[in-house]
């Protein structure tokens, strides 16, 4: 009763089991998924499928160039580090010669000047020393002079003739002589 | 009196019955012919179901065309949902085929978005699934079947029939087993389509169950099944995209059977 | 028995079919939590193969529910 109200109600669909298994659609449906999927097929493969190749391809590409870049941007920048390690290093030793041989120079100028002052100063003792050893001569010279004048007058005045020369240097002499003995025992 | 006291009861029943909205949960899987084409005896009417699947081409390919309108090294969101189907794909392909899966790649790739904006574009309100029709998936498994049973003769030729004959068993058992694989290999169409149909057709049914309640019901009880129905729609989706998945990986399996045959 | 009724009733016991889809449901999902449990980190790669084996089982109930419906298509 009731499915026969259904069956009336439904009208169109007299068989009422899933209108799927009705077969009077299957041929336009069979052929249209045929044309449908084709043409799905072609416009893929035709405008889509290469153009994500494509995208993908120098992606990849891209990331494989980026990669060699950085590998050879750090074989550069290794390269000037060693190279700027290098520079350094070079750079401490000329400074460590430079200070070697400053200082080298600097004990030679010492050893130099110092030799200069000596020598210099010996001069000036020489000099001085031969100085006063003239002077000396000199004084004693005169000393012997004035002795011997001082003698003479007080000799002639003392005994009244007159000493030759000779005898008077002869005695001024030995007067002098014992009186070296005597500054020399006194020093 | 008592008689006719029913007589009316049952007549009002019936007046009722009629003009009471009635539930047909299968009515909207009714293919319905727009344009009827007959040319040289050959049916190519176009019906909702074939409008719904030029539909679903059109939106796959603007989709894509869109999507990869300026492809940029750079992907965009699009490009990169675009990318990610395309690798989606290639992975199913190289992961059941590998070796000599590329050719077979654009089909796969088609006969995976094709099942899929099927499946979903059903899922728009008064529009037609065109996957919930067997006939629809029994073409597309039956060109996939037909295709490999041909890979396989092309490939290798009459050594293809060892297929069906299991490696390692006893002489004994051959008689058994050979009939077996060869019934196992018939229903692989058989259950290719009626698989993505059926889950398609019940998914839509419990639907138009659920809408019928929640539109019919008085409104303390309608609230229930329109809740479910959106939650219900949400798993359609996700099955939607399960069942083009797993009727692309059985594609794949089926060209990969034809193409290696087992060690 | 009218063909009817008997038709009715053959959709229901096909129906019934899907009793063993829904053990079948359980067993793996019970399964499959059980894997995760003890490898969490295996869930990603177990999820897919869950995935489709939920959808062959659950195709199975629903060759149930064609025959259910091509039953009620004869009745």
């Amino acid at each position: 009763m009731i499915s026969s109200a259904y069956a009336a109600a439904e009208g169109h669909a007299q068989s009422s089991g899933l209108p799927q298994f009705e077969s009077s659609v299957f041929a336009s449906q069979m052929f249209w998924t045929v044309v449908s999927f084709f043409v799905l097929m072609y416009l893929l493969n035709r405008y889509v499928i290469p153009a994500i190749n494509d995208i993908l391809d120098s992606r990849s590409k891209k990331i494989g160039e980026d990669i060699q870049q950085a590998e050879k941007s750090r074989v550069e920048a290794e390269r000037v580090l060693a190279n700027y390690r290098d520079q350094v290093e070079r750079a401490r030793q000329l400074t460590a010669t430079t200070l070697d041989e400053a200082r080298i120079e600097a004990a030679a100028i010492r050893e130099q000047a110092l030799a200069e002052l000596n020598e210099e100063l010996n001069k000036k003792k020489a000099s001085a020393v031969e100085e006063i050893e003239r002077t000396r001569i000199q004084a004693m010279e005169q000393v012997r002079e004035a002795a011997v004048e001082l003698a003479m007058l007080a000799t002639e005045k003392l005994i009244a003739k007159t000493v030759t020369k000779p005898k008077a240097e002869s005695m001024v002499k030995e007067a002098l002589e014992h009186m070296e003995k005597n500054r020399i025992g006194m020093h | 009196m008592l008689l006719t006291a029913t007589a009316i009861s049952a007549e009002a029943a019936q007046a009722a019955a009629a003009a009471a909205p009635r539930m047909d949960p299968l009515h909207h899987f009714q293919v319905i012919k727009y344009v009827e084409i007959a040319p040289l005896g050959l049916d190519i009417s176009v019906s909702n179901s074939v409008l719904w699947m030029w539909i679903s081409v059109a939106a796959v390919f603007a989709f894509f065309r869109y999507a990869m309108r300026e492809p940029a090294l750079v992907p965009g969101r699009l490009q990169s949902i675009a990318e990610a189907g395309y690798l989606f794909i290639r992975g199913i392909v190289d992961e059941n085929i590998g070796h000599g899966g590329k050719p077979y790649f654009p089909m796969i790739f088609s006969l995976f978005f094709f099942v899929l904006f099927c499946n979903w574009t059903g899922l728009i309100p008064a529009s037609f699934t065109a996957t919930s029709q067997l006939i629809v998936t029994a073409t597309l498994a039956l060109g996939i079947f037909f295709l490999s049973i041909f890979l396989g003769f092309y490939k290798h030729g009459v050594k293809f029939l060892g297929f069906f004959v299991p490696s390692g068993l006893p002489v004994l058992l051959l008689p058994l087993m050979v009939p077996i694989e060869i019934i196992s290999f018939l229903a692989r169409p058989v259950s290719l389509s009626v698989r993505l149909f059926a889950n398609m057709t019940a998914g839509h049914t419990v639907l138009g169950v659920l809408f019928f309640f929640s539109a019919t019901l008085p409104w303390v009880g309608s609230w229930l099944p329109f809740g479910f129905s959106v939650v219900f729609t949400a798993v359609e989706i996700f099955i939607g995209f399960i069942q083009a998945y797993i009727f692309t990986i059985l594609t794949c399996v089926y060209i990969n059977d034809s193409l290696h045959l087992h060690h | 028995m009218e063909s009817l009724p008997a038709s009715f009733i053959g959709m229901g016991l096909a129906a019934a079919g899907l009793a063993g889809s829904g053990i079948g449901l359980g067993f793996m999902f019970g399964k499959a939590i059980e894997a995760f449990a003890r490898q969490p980190g295996a869930e990603a790669q177990l999820s897919k193969y869950v995935w489709i084996g939920a959808a062959f089982v659950e195709a199975i109930a629903l060759y149930g529910l064609v025959l259910a419906f091509i039953i009620m298509g004869k009745g």
